[in-house]
């Protein structure tokens, strides 16, 4: 009875290890080859076979290519975990190497190479130098590959060994693909080395790398283009002849080729003199720029970032193409976006009429964020192009009469934009925006409405009666609103005194004494300040000339430095970030220096040490700097306009009537940089997500559009015009006596600084 | 039905090999017999980081031998390659007599293996063709071959180089196996 009993325990106690360890061992070959098929399904699916390591390796000998692939396989994944072992395995490669098949020597020198122990380098280099020689172009490509993977491991035992020099030697290869691994290897080399002359692309090299670009696959194409563009063509005609042969390129099916082919002729553009040249190679882009847009949407979302690159940097390219950029209604969301900001660089007097009907229907599209952006557009292109402005503004006008709240409140938006840019030419439509006053709910185009009111209170009958209603939820409202209350009641008051002068102090007062956010406190208590020691000054501050603002928000705007970085990467991400590669790259050496530096900037920080960013100890970090200098450009793009703007003339006798304010001003004024600097050295630390802050710095910007000319613009005024006016003589605004001086004395001094604290705080 | 019945057959007579390790001291010429035992000539080799292994049809009988790197970074890795083996076939340089007692050591190690407890043990003393090289007898001595107990075993003077002894050794070893 005994044998009839099921045995539960006895097949389980060894595991599957022990079943396959005894049948990698076993006499019989197809055993064997069962248990090593055994062994790579277990791998696949993540069970831990590394124990099996020494009997797999007993399989490596065979004539059975199927299982030497099987056996390579597992070597390739366990070999670090069994680091010793592996010379186990050394005399088979070598042997593998010198087979008669030259897909078995690749074989061994490519798994050879993958295997990323140190032990196995001694052994590496032998077999390593007989497939560089070897007379298979296919050994040659795969060993050339091998040699960047040491030069990986152990730098000077490549260079010792002669590896770089025989690497640098098959780029006279009669192969082109054995040309092209060689200069996919020499350039990942350069990259890492540290006396960087490993790869130096010169006429010769360069000469060889065009003759194989034609024949070799795609892969190797892009990696000599990519290297052809580290080239510096010596004069005018050389880079004529390499754009010449460069071209073909553009036919690519591969959009990656078709990429790095433009990213060579953009760049080698620079240094062709001859415009007739320069015209036909830019005709010569756009179909393949336009082929692009065929593809995935992933591809043309690349594809359009680096269009976006490639039209601000030659704006007369796909000059009649706009229509490609039409929107599909299937379009992803991120490709319609992009798609309109190209659109609105194509814009010009003789497509502006087709742009203009194709954005009105996208106005009426379900997407809400899609219909603003749209719409935003529209007034886009109303600034840009001064003989469709008013098109643009019916447009906008019929839009605003849909009546549907989201559209009306972003065409109020740009309207505001548009009066900007053109100063009391539309007036007209003044009434039909207030009439839809009640719908507005967001901060932006409530602000932008009460920032119209009031500059042209004085045209506005009722404007006070407007200003009024809004005061109402005064205190309520998002700080922005509040802001652009205070300055248009302000402005309300210096246009028509008699009507306002109650309102006015009733804001004032409620916005120093109920508020408690310090922006709008401090610039009511500026405001007060002004109107009460001097009017004049006080208009001639806020109601000064405002800059002329561009069609391009500053936010988008990239700075020539930063665009020649971009142009050289086209096709990486850098050129779809719109971004330095430094700026979001932390490549291998450099990103410990990153992390010192970003504590470094963080005890700055900390102390409150602000404005000396740039010397920072450690030096030799262009990459940060540049990102700063970015942002300065940005930061100082939205508010540059406001420094300069209040042009007072400064002949004005100097009285003495306000020391203390102008000095606090200046005081203030003076604190303003190293407020920026804070900002640049957080985004010195945060990289991307810096880069977050700043886009919320845009937002503040564009707000600061309208408020700028108020706030930031009134305070860089005051920065020396108050004291150079002479005491108000009696006027209409005598009677501004009555209002004294503000009721609490906080040194504005403090204040102000507490302000710059506060918005550290925020940012 | 047809392809499992031969496969029976082939587990019963065919495929099985019989399976032979060469190990030794470095130097001792074990890839060197492998590969006059395979190909019936004398190659140029390296030294063995790793191993060979080849098949070597011999009188009917197929052996699967099994060549080891003798250097002293690889003699621990020896084990791994003790499972299912039916003997050993231990090299000695003849004219190294200052390592014969590391080879002593080695061989003693080796024997005391579970794993190999089965196993004939064919000594070769190669290098015979070169002046000086010990005979047979003295090897047999260095070695302690006479205090092994439970062993079948045997030693023969060989010379790789010139193919002499070695199939006599081979000899020995089916004598021995198919008993």
């Amino acid at each position: 009875m005994d044998s009839f009993k099921p045995k539960f325990f006895a097949t389980s106690t060894k595991g599957e290890n022990a079943e396959l360890l005894v049948d990698l061992n076993s006499e019989y070959r197809d055993r064997r080859k069962d248990a090593v098929k055994r062994v790579i399904a277990n791998m696949t699916v993540g069970k831990d076979v590394s124990s099996l390591f020494p009997q797999v390796v007993k399989n490596m000998q065979t004539e059975d290519l199927e299982m030497k692939k099987l056996v390579y396989l597992y070597l390739m994944n366990y070999a670090k975990s069994n680091p010793d072992l592996v010379i186990l395995a050394v005399n088979t490669f070598v042997k593998d190497t010198d087979h008669v098949n030259p897909l078995i020597r690749a074989l061994a020198i490519r798994t050879m190479g993958c295997i990323r122990v140190d032990k196995i380098l001694d052994h590496l280099c032998e077999p390593l130098r007989k497939c560089l020689g070897d007379d298979n172009p296919y050994v040659r490509k795969t060993a050339a590959i091998c040699v960047a993977k040491l030069w990986d491991l152990d730098q000077e035992r490549a260079i010792e060994n002669g590896f770089v020099t025989m690497l640098q030697d098959l780029i006279s290869d009669s192969t082109p693909m054995v040309v092209a691994n060689a200069v996919t290897a020499l350039a990942e080399m350069q990259e890492s080395s540290a006396t960087k002359d490993v790869f130096v692309v010169n006429v010769a090299i360069m000469n060889k790398m065009l003759a194989a670009l034609n024949e070799c696959t795609e892969w190797g194409q892009i990696a000599i283009l990519t290297s052809l563009a580290e080239y510096k063509p010596l004069d005018s005609k050389e880079a004529e002849n390499i754009c010449e042969r460069v071209v073909p390129r553009l036919q690519h099916a591969n959009g990656s080729v078709v990429l790095s082919a433009i990213r060579v002729i953009m760049m080698y553009m620079r240094y062709i003199k001859s415009e007739e040249f320069i015209k036909g190679l830019i005709k010569k882009m756009s179909p393949p720029l336009v082929t692009l847009l065929a593809s995935a949407p992933e591809v043309q979302y690349v594809s359009l970032r680096n269009i976006n690159l490639i039209l601000q940097k030659r704006p007369d390219i796909l000059q009649n193409d706009v229509r490609v950029f039409f929107c599909k209604y299937n379009d992803p969301p991120y490709v319609k976006r992009e798609k309109l900001e190209i659109m609105i660089k194509l814009c010009n007097e003789k497509n502006i009429d087709q742009l203009l009907s194709e954005l009105k229907e996208y106005a009426s599209e379900v997407d809400v964020d899609f219909v603003r952006k749209a719409v935003h557009a529209i007034g886009r292109c109303a600034i840009m192009i001064d003989e469709a402005s008013e098109r643009c503004v019916n447009v906008l006008l019929d839009l605003i009469n849909t009546k549907v709240n989201y559209v009306v409140q972003e065409a109020i938006i740009v309207i505001k934009d548009i009066f900007r840019k053109y100063p009391k030419r539309y007036e007209a439509i003044i009434p039909t925006l207030c009439q839809n006053l009640d719908s507005l709910d967001e901060p932006e185009a409530k602000g932008s409405l009460i920032w119209i009111i009031g500059e042209y209170a004085e045209r506005i009958e009722n404007a006070d009666e407007l200003i009024e209603n809004f005061l109402e939820t005064f205190l309520e409202e998002n700080s922005q609103v509040q802001l652009q209350l205070l300055t248009a009641t302000v402005k309300l008051f210096l246009k028509k005194p008699s009507q306002s002068q109650e309102i006015v102090h009733r804001v004032l007062q409620t916005a120093t004494q109920e508020i408690d956010n310090p922006d709008t406190r401090d610039r009511a208590y500026v405001y007060w300040r002004l109107l009460s020691t001097d009017p004049q000054a006080a208009k001639a501050v806020v109601l000064s000339e405002k800059p002329p603002i561009s069609a391009e928000s500053s936010s988008n705007r990239i700075s020539p430095g930063l665009m020649d970085e971009l142009i050289n990467n086209i096709s990486t991400l850098a050129s779809v970030y719109h971004k330095p590669p430094t700026a979001f790259m932390g490549n291998k050496a450099f990103s410990a220096d990153a992390v010192r530096k970003a504590a470094v900037a963080d005890a700055r920080d900390e102390e409150q040490i602000t404005g000396e960013t740039m010397d920072s100890p450690s030096g030799g970090a262009p990459a940060a700097k540049n990102a700063m200098a970015d942002l300065l450009d940005l930061d100082f793009g939205s508010s540059e306009p406001a420094y300069t703007s209040p042009p007072i003339s400064s002949s004005k006798p100097v009285s003495n009537n306000g020391p203390n304010y102008s000095a606090d001003l200046f005081d203030m004024s003076a604190d303003m940089p190293s407020n920026t600097g804070v900002f640049g050295g957080m985004n010195n630390m945060g990289g991307m997500s810096g880069m977050g802050g700043m886009g919320g710095m845009g937002g503040m910007g564009g707000m600061g559009g309208m408020g700028g000319m108020g706030g930031m613009g009134g305070m860089g005024g005051m920065s020396n015009p108050p004291a150079q006016h002479p005491a108000p003589a009696a006027d209409p605004f005598g009677n501004l006596g009555t209002f004294g001086a503000p009721p609490q004395q906080q040194k504005p001094a403090t204040t102000q600084s507490s302000t710059v604290n506060d918005l550290l705080d925020l940012f | 039905m047809g392809s499992i019945f031969s496969r029976i057959l082939g587990r019963l007579w065919g495929d099985k090999e019989v399976r032979i390790l060469i190990l030794g001291l470095d130097g001792a010429g074990k890839t060197t017999i492998l590969y006059r035992l395979q190909v019936g000539e004398v190659v140029t080799t390296i030294p063995t980081i790793g191993f060979n292994v080849e098949t070597v049809q011999y009188k009917n009988i197929k052996f699967q031998v099994w060549d080891l790197g003798g250097q002293t970074s690889i003699r621990p890795y020896w084990r791994c390659y003790y499972a299912n083996t039916d003997a050993v076939i231990y090299v000695v340089d003849s004219v190294d007599r200052d390592r014969v007692s590391t080879a002593k050591e080695e061989l003693m190690a080796m024997l005391e293996e579970d794993e190999l407890k089965d196993a004939s043990l064919l000594v070769f003393a190669n290098k015979q063709d070169m002046a000086g090289a010990m005979t047979s007898a003295e090897v047999s001595d260095a070695l302690g071959l006479s205090t092994l107990m439970n062993r079948q075993w045997s030693i023969y003077k060989t010379s790789a180089v010139k193919g002499e002894g070695l199939t006599e050794g081979l000899d020995w070893l089916i004598n021995i196996m198919q008993k």
